[in-house]
C-alpha cells in the first residue's frame, strides 16, 4: 500500500510566494464560480462586474485605492509586530482607537484650518492606536502575557468605547434621537487626489513604503528580524528584547491608528461604529499573505480592496455582498495550501506495517 | 425592580451562559489539544445559519441541530487541516476562518432573512417542577439546548481528567512529543479536538436560532464568538470555572438589556465591556502566576508538531 | 551458541544512516539477562541512534534486533514496550502539569483512569525498587532526580523487562547519581535487565556489570567484565585513534598574554556551580585545548566567557581589557570570536538569509547613519563566502537549506572575518564529515599562525592532540592537568578525564 507524505525541501522555491498567491487567487475564483453556479447564478456577468467595478476605470480605480488604504496600513501593523514574531490582532480596535482621537480632535479643532486640523487629526490617530497597543506590548515585554489575547480582547473594548461615544456624549443633538455623531467639518475632510481618492493613498503608500524601507534596509529593521527568527541568537549578538518588543508593539497600534484617522477623514462623513470596516481583521490576512514583508502588503491590499469593491457592487445583481469576504478567505487559504509546497514536495512512500515481532 | 423582572433576568442569565458555554467548551477542547482557534465567531454564524435553513426546510429541530453540527465539524476541519497537517499559522487560519463563516452564513441565509422559523427547540416540560416559584421558571423552563450545554460541560470536564483520550488530549496541548512517544498520534487527537470544538460551536449556533431569536439576520453571532474565546481563559482552561464564567458573562449580557427597568443608570454599552476586561485582568493574573509554575494555559498551544527524524 | 539461556539483547551488525552522517557502522551488543550492561562512548559513537533502534524509536537500514532470542522488527516506541523494552531518554518525555500518575498512565490501554487504584500500584512498585516518590504530585514540582524516577516508573509499571537509560546521570548530583545504580542494581536483582548509556567513566565501574563500547558507529570493545578493565583503559577504547586529518602545526613562540582568566565561577542551568576558580591564560599564537568528559563545566565556561552565562566569581581580560561584565556585543568589538556549540538557533538564526547571518557581527559597523548599507553587507557576505569556501544557494535565502559544514564554515568564518585576537571555539568540527572537519581545523591552524590566541573546546581527543600546543584537561568545573601534547600518553589523559588529579 502506498501513502502521500510530504517531505522538507531542502531549499524553498524561489518566488514561491507571490505564486502561491496567484494560486490562492485562482482557486478562491474558482471556488466562487462553484458557489455562484450552485446557487444560481450566473458566474460570468457576476465576475465581469466584480472586475469592472473595481478596476474598469479611474472611478472604479479611486473606490478600489481608498479601500486599499486601510487594509494596506493594518496589513503593515500586523507586518511590523509580524517581523519580530508578534502577533497584532488588535488592529481593528487601534483603528476606532485612531478613528475616536481623530473625531476628538475634529471636534476640538472646529473652525480650524484644513492645513492645522487634519496634520492634527492624523497625528491623534497614530497616538490613539499607540497607545492601545502599548498596554499590550508592556504585558508581554515584563510579565509575558500573550499579546494575541489582550490585542484581540482590546478590539471588542475600543468598539464598545465607541459606541458608548456615540451614544452618549458625541451624540449629536441633530440626529433626532438616532445614536449619531455629528458630521465631519469640510476643514477635517481629506482633499481629493483624483475623483473619489484622497490623499490617504499618498499617505498610506508613504508609510508603507517608509516601513518597508525601515525593516529591510537598517540595523534597527534587521535587529528585529534577528530577534524574531531566534531569541537566543539575538542574545547572542546582544540584542535586548524587552524595549523593542514595546516599541514595535506601538509602532504597530500607531500605524493602524493611522489608518482609522485616514478612514474617518477621508471616507466617512462622521464617526460610526462600521469606521474599522473589518480591516483590522482583514489586515492580518493581507500580512500573512505578504509572509510579514512590508514590501507584499502593498499589492495584497489593493487585490483586496479590489475585491472588496467588487463584492459591493455585485449586490445589485441579486448576490450577497459576502461574496467578497468568502473570496477573501478562500485566497488565503489557497494560498496557505500552495505555498506548503514551497517548502515541502509530495512523495508517495509505501505504507509499513503496524505490529511487532515477526 | 420587580419579581417578574428579576426571574425574566436570571432565566436569560441561563439562557445565554449556556449559549456562551457551548462554544466555550469546544473551543476549550481545541485549545487543550494544542490548537487555537479563532474560528469561533464563523462557526457560530455557520452553525446558527445551517440550523435554521435545515428547520425551515425539514421542520425538524433535532434534525436542524444535528446536521448544523455536523457542518460546523467540517468546516472547523479546515481548520484543522490546514494548522495541524499543514502547519500553517493557527492565528492566520482561524481568523480566515471567521471570514469564512461569517461570509458563507450570509450567503445561504440571504434567502431567509426575515423568514419566520420552520421549526424551534421547545422548552423542555418538566411538568411539577416548572411550577415552582423561582427556581421553576428560572431553571425548568428552558431549552433543551440549556441542559445540554451544562452536561457537554461535565461530560468533558469527565473526558478530560478521567479518561485516557481525555489525558491524551490534554498532553496534545502540554508536550506533543511525549504523546508522540506514548503511541498516540499528535496529528488525530488534535485534528478531532478542532472538529469536536467546531460540532459545539455550531450546536451552539444553532442553539441561538432554533430557541433564542428564531430568525435569522446577517451578524447574528454579533460578536458572542469572541466571548467564547475570552471564556476559555476566563475560566483558565477548565470546563467548571468556564461554567462560572459563562453565567456571569451570560447575566451581564442579560442586564444589559435590563438597566433601565431596574432603574440602574449606568450605561449598557461600558457594562458590556466589562467580559473582555475581566478576561484580560485573568490573563495577566495567570501570566504572573505562571513564573513560578506551568502556565494555565497549554504550554504548546499554536505550536506545530511535526516528528522528524533528525 | 552455546546451551546456556539466550541472551536478552542481541543486536548485531545494525547500520543505519542519516542524511550526510553514518550514526551506525555495523554495530553489535551482546546483553545477559539480569546484568546492567554499559554502553560507552563519547558524542557522535552512535550510542543514542542504537538505543533508539532499541526501542523502536528509529529503524535500523541493516542488522537485527533479537530479544531473548527470537527476531523483533519494532515499528515504533510502543511496539517495543509491548516486548517489554522501555527507554528512559536523556531528555524526559513527561508532561510538567500533569502528576506523576496521569505520566505514568499515559498511553497505556485503559479506557478510564482509575486513579487511586494507579496511585497504589505506582507507590508499590516505587517501594519495592526504592524509587521514593509521591504519585499524586505534578512532574513540574519535582527535582531532575525525582522526574527520572518518574520515567523509570513509567517503563516497570509498564512491565519492561528490559531498562534502557539514556545518560541517565547527566542531570543528577553526584548523591542522586549513587541512589540510582542501588535502583538499577535491585532492578537487576529482580531479574531484568538494564542497558545504561554513558561516558562517565567512574559510574561504569561502580554500577555496571559489563560494558559494551562504540566509537564512530562501530562496537570497539564487546561485553568487557567491568571488575578486569580499570577507567583508563576505557577512556583510552571511547577515545580511540581516528586517522589524523590535520596536520599538526610546526612550532612557533607564543607571544604575549590575550585571554586571561582568573578565579572564575559560574553556574549551570540549575544554579549548581558548573565552573570552579578556573584560571587560565592563553598567549598569541597558541592553541590551548581543553578535554573532559562532556557535562564537566567546558559548555558554562565558554558561555561565561563569551557573555551568555553570568559570571559569579573571578575576572576574563582580552588583551588587558577588563570584560567580566561587558556584553557579547562588546566582547566581539574587543576581539573575542565565539564558535557556540549550538550553531543553528544560536549562532545562526534558521529563517534569515546567508546574508543576514553573516552580518550578524558587524551590522553595526555596515551602517551610514541609521541604514544598513546592502551592497556592504552582500560584500561582506560574499567575502566569508569566498575567503572560507561556504558552499551556499543564492545568499539572499534562508540559511535553513545549508549542510551542516557549510553552516559552520559560515559560521566559523563570521566569527574570523572580525579579525580578533582570540578565538573560543566550542565543539567546532561534532557532527560535520571529514570534509567540514579538516576545514574547520586547518582555520584554526591558520588563526593560529597569524598570532591568534585559540581556546578549542573539543571531545574529539585526536583533533585536541593533532591542534593544541597545550592541552588541559577539564573535570568537575575545574582544571586538573595539563599536558604536553606532544608526549602525551593516551592513558594518562583518561586517567585525568576521570578526574585523576595532577600530582604537583
Amino acid at each position: 500500500m502506498k501513502r502521500l507524505v510530504l517531505v522538507r525541501r531542502e531549499q524553498s522555491l524561489r518566488g514561491g510566494q507571490p505564486l502561491s498567491f496567484l494560486i490562492g487567487l485562482v482557486v478562491a475564483l474558482l471556488a466562487g464560480i462553484l458557489l455562484l453556479v450552485a446557487s444560481g447564478h450566473n458566474p460570468l456577468e457576476i465576475y465581469e462586474r466584480l472586475f469592472n467595478s473595481s478596476v474598469g476605470s479611474s472611478n472604479a480605480w479611486a473606490k478600489t485605492l481608498n479601500r486599499a488604504v486601510p487594509l494596506g496600513l493594518a496589513g503593515l501593523a500586523v507586518a511590523v509586530a509580524g517581523s519580530m514574531g508578534l502577533w497584532n490582532i488588535g488592529a481593528e480596535g487601534q483603528i476606532l482607537a485612531g478613528a475616536m482621537m481623530a473625531a476628538w480632535i475634529a471636534q476640538i479643532g472646529e473652525g480650524w484650518a484644513s492645513p492645522l486640523l487634519i496634520p492634527l487629526m492624523l497625528i491623534a490617530s497614530i497616538l490613539g492606536g499607540a497607545l492601545l497597543a502599548s498596554g499590550p506590548g508592556i504585558a508581554r515585554a515584563q510579565i509575558g502575557v500573550n499579546e494575541i489575547i489582550t490585542t484581540l480582547m482590546l478590539n471588542e473594548v475600543a468598539l464598545r468605547l465607541l459606541q458608548w461615544l456615540i451614544h452618549g456624549p458625541w451624540k449629536d443633538p441633530e440626529s433626532r434621537g438616532f445614536p449619531l455623531a455629528p458630521l465631519l467639518a469640510d476643514e477635517a475632510r481629506l482633499p481629493k487626489l483624483f475623483g473619489r481618492a484622497h490623499w490617504g493613498v499618498i499617505i498610506a503608500f508613504l508609510v508603507i513604503a517608509f516601513f518597508g524601507f525601515i525593516v529591510s534596509r537598517t540595523a534597527w529593521g534587521y535587529e528585529l528580524k534577528v530577534a524574531g527568527s531566534s531569541g537566543a541568537t539575538a542574545r547572542y549578538a546582544g540584542i535586548s528584547l524587552n524595549k523593542k518588543i514595546i516599541t514595535v508593539m506601538v509602532l504597530s497600534g500607531g500605524i493602524a491608528g493611522l489608518a482609522g484617522g485616514i478612514e474617518l477623514s477621508g471616507t466617512s462623513d462622521r464617526i460610526v461604529e462600521g469606521v474599522s470596516g473589518g480591516y483590522g481583521f482583514a489586515g492580518i490576512i493581507v500580512a500573512a499573505l505578504a509572509l510579514m514583508r512590508p514590501s507584499g502588503v502593498a499589492a495584497v491590499a489593493l487585490i483586496f480592496g479590489a475585491v472588496q469593491v467588487g463584492g459591493l457592487s455585485i449586490q445589485t445583481l441579486g448576490v450577497s455582498s459576502s461574496v467578497s469576504t468568502i473570496l477573501q478567505a478562500l485566497i488565503l487559504f489557497g494560498a496557505i495550501g500552495a505555498g506548503v509546497f514551497n517548502r515541502y514536495s509530495l512523495k508517495s512512500v509505501k505504507r509499513e506495517k503496524k505490529g511487532g515481532s515477526t | 425592580m420587580n419579581e417578574a423582572s428579576m426571574i425574566g433576568m436570571l432565566s436569560t442569565t441561563i439562557s445565554f451562559g449556556a449559549l456562551l458555554y457551548l462554544a466555550c467548551i469546544g473551543e476549550l477542547i481545541s485549545e487543550k489539544a494544542g490548537v487555537l482557534n479563532l474560528g469561533v465567531e464563523g462557526m457560530m454564524a455557520l452553525g446558527a445559519v445551517t440550523g435554521f435553513l435545515v428547520a425551515l426546510n425539514t421542520e425538524n429541530p433535532w434534525l436542524a441541530l444535528l446536521v448544523a453540527m455536523i457542518v460546523t465539524a467540517a468546516f472547523a476541519s479546515i481548520h484543522g487541516i490546514f494548522t495541524v497537517v499543514l502547519g500553517a499559522e493557527q492565528v492566520v487560519s482561524g481568523l480566515s476562518l471567521t471570514f469564512l463563516g461569517l461570509g458563507l452564513s450570509a450567503f445561504f441565509g440571504k434567502s431567509a432573512v426575515g423568514n419566520p422559523p420552520g421549526a424551534i427547540l421547545s422548552n423542555v416540560d418538566w411538568g411539577p417542577l416548572s411550577d415552582i416559584p423561582w427556581v421553576g421558571p428560572i431553571l425548568f423552563q428552558q431549552s433543551p439546548m440549556v441542559y445540554f450545554a451544562f452536561l457537554v460541560g461535565l461530560l468533558t470536564s469527565f473526558l478530560l481528567t478521567r479518561t485516557s483520550i481525555g489525558l491524551a488530549l490534554r498532553g496534545a496541548g502540554e508536550s506533543a512529543s511525549t504523546v508522540d512517544t506514548a503511541g498516540h498520534s499528535v496529528v488525530k487527537i488534535r485534528l478531532a479536538a478542532v472538529a469536536t470544538g467546531g460540532a459545539l460551536a455550531g450546536a451552539s449556533g444553532a442553539y441561538l436560532t432554533l430557541s433564542i431569536t428564531t430568525s435569522w439576520q446577517d451578524g447574528a453571532a454579533a460578536g458572542r464568538g469572541w466571548i467564547a474565546v475570552a471564556l476559555v481563559i476566563f475560566g483558565a482552561w477548565k470546563p467548571g470555572r468556564a461554567a462560572i464564567g459563562a453565567l456571569l458573562f451570560g447575566g451581564l449580557l442579560a442586564l444589559k438589556t435590563r438597566l433601565q427597568t431596574f432603574g440602574v443608570d449606568f450605561s449598557p454599552i461600558l457594562l458590556s465591556m466589562i467580559p473582555y476586561l475581566l478576561t484580560i485582568g485573568v490573563l495577566i493574573i495567570i501570566s504572573i502566576r505562571a513564573r513560578h509554575r506551568p502556565s494555565a494555559s497549554p504550554a504548546e498551544i499554536g505550536k506545530v508538531y511535526r516528528r522528524e527524524e533528525r | 551458541m552455546t546451551s546456556e539461556s539466550p541472551l536478552a539483547i542481541e543486536l548485531v551488525d545494525v547500520w543505519k544512516r542519516f542524511p550526510g552522517v553514518v550514526a551506525n557502522a555495523g554495530a553489535t551488543l551482546s546483553v545477559k539477562k539480569g546484568t546492567i550492561h554499559a554502553v560507552l562512548g563519547e558524542n557522535g559513537a552512535g550510542k543514542s541512534t542504537l538505543m533508539n533502534i532499541l526501542s523502536g524509536v528509529y529503524r535500523p537500514d541493516e542488522g537485527q534486533v533479537r530479544i531473548n532470542g527470537e527476531q523483533h522488527w519494532f515499528h515504533s516506541p510502543s511496539d517495543a514496550l509491548a516486548s517489554g523494552i522501555g527507554m528512559v531518554h536523556q531528555e524526559f518525555r513527561l508532561v510538567p502539569s500533569f502528576t506523576v500518575a496521569e505520566n505514568i498512565v499515559l498511553g497505556a490501554s485503559e479506557k478510564i483512569i482509575r486513579r487511586s487504584l494507579i496511585e497504589k500500584e505506582v507507590e508499590q512498585i516505587a517501594q519495592q525498587f526504592g524509587l521514593v516518590i509521591d504519585p499524586t504530585r505534578p512532574v513540574w514540582q519535582l527535582s531532575m532526580g525525582e522526574r527520572q524516577r518518574v520515567e523509570i516508573l513509567k517503563t516497570l509499571w509498564r512491565k519492561a523487562q528490559i531498562l534502557i537509560l539514556d545518560e541517565p546521570t547527566a542531570v543528577l548530583t553526584p548523591a542522586e547519581a549513587d541512589e540510582l545504580g542501588n535502583v538499577l542494581r535491585k532492578i537487576a536483582e529482580d531479574g531484568r535487565t538494564v542497558v545504561f548509556i554513558s561516558h562517565k567513566l567512574h559510574e561504569v565501574t561502580a554500577f555496571c556489570d559489563e560494558a559494551t563500547v562504540l566509537r564512530g558507529g562501530k562496537t570497539v570493545a564487546s561485553t568487557l567484565k567491568v571488575e578486569e578493565v580499570n577507567e583508563s583503559d576505557l577512556a583510552g577504547l571511547m577515545v580511540g585513534s581516528s586517522p589524523m586529518i590535520s596536520e599538526r602545526p610546526p612550532y612557533q613562540e607564543p607571544g604575549e598574554a590575550m585571554l586571561t582568566i582568573e578565579g572564575l565561577g559560574t553556574l549551570d542551568d540549575r544554579f549548581l556551580p558548573a565552573v570552579k576558580n578556573l584560571n587560565l591564560t592563553i598567549k598569541s599564537g597558541e592553541i590551548v585545548g581543553i578535554a573532559g568528559v562532556s557535562g564537566n563545566g567546558q559548555r558554562e565556561m565558554a558561555q561565561a566567557i563569551a557573555g551568555l552565562r553570568p559570571i559569579t566569581s573571578g575576572k576574563v581580560t582580552i588583551s588587558g581589557k577588563d570584560l567580566t561584565n561587558a556584553p557579547p556585543s562588546e566582547r566581539f568589538t574587543a576581539g573575542l570570536g565565539y564558535v557556540p556549540e549550538d550553531r543553528l538557533g544560536v549562532g545562526l538564526a534558521p529563517r534569515l538569509t546567508v546574508t543576514e547571518n553573516a552580518i550578524l557581527r558587524c551590522y553595526k559597523s555596515l551602517r551610514k547613519s541609521i541604514f544598513l548599507v546592502s551592497e556592504q553587507a552582500v560584500n561582506y557576505c560574499k567575502e566569508i563566502i569566498d575567503r572560507f569556501g561556504v558552499r551556499t544557494g543564492p545568499i539572499d535565502e534562508p540559511i535553513a537549506g545549508l549542510s551542516g559544514g557549510n553552516l559552520q564554515r559560515l559560521l566559523v568564518g563570521r566569527e574570523l572575518s572580525g579579525n580578533p585576537k582570540v578565538v573560543l571555539a566550542a565543539q567546532p568540527t561534532r557532527g560535520l564529515d571529514v570534509q567540514g572537519v579538516k576545514a574547520i581545523q586547518d582555520l584554526l591552524i591558520d588563526e593560529r599562525a597569524e598570532g591568534v590566541a585559540v581556546l578549542l573546546i573539543s571531545e574529539d581527543l585526536d583533533e585536541l592532540l593533532t591542534l593544541s600546543d597545550r592541552l588541559l584537561v577539564m573535570h568537575e568545573g575545574e582544571i586538573v592537568k595539563e599536558f604536553d601534547p606532544a608526549n602525551a600518553h593516551r592513558h594518562e589523559i583518561g586517567a585525568a578525564m576521570a578526574g585523576k588529579r595532577d600530582e604537583s
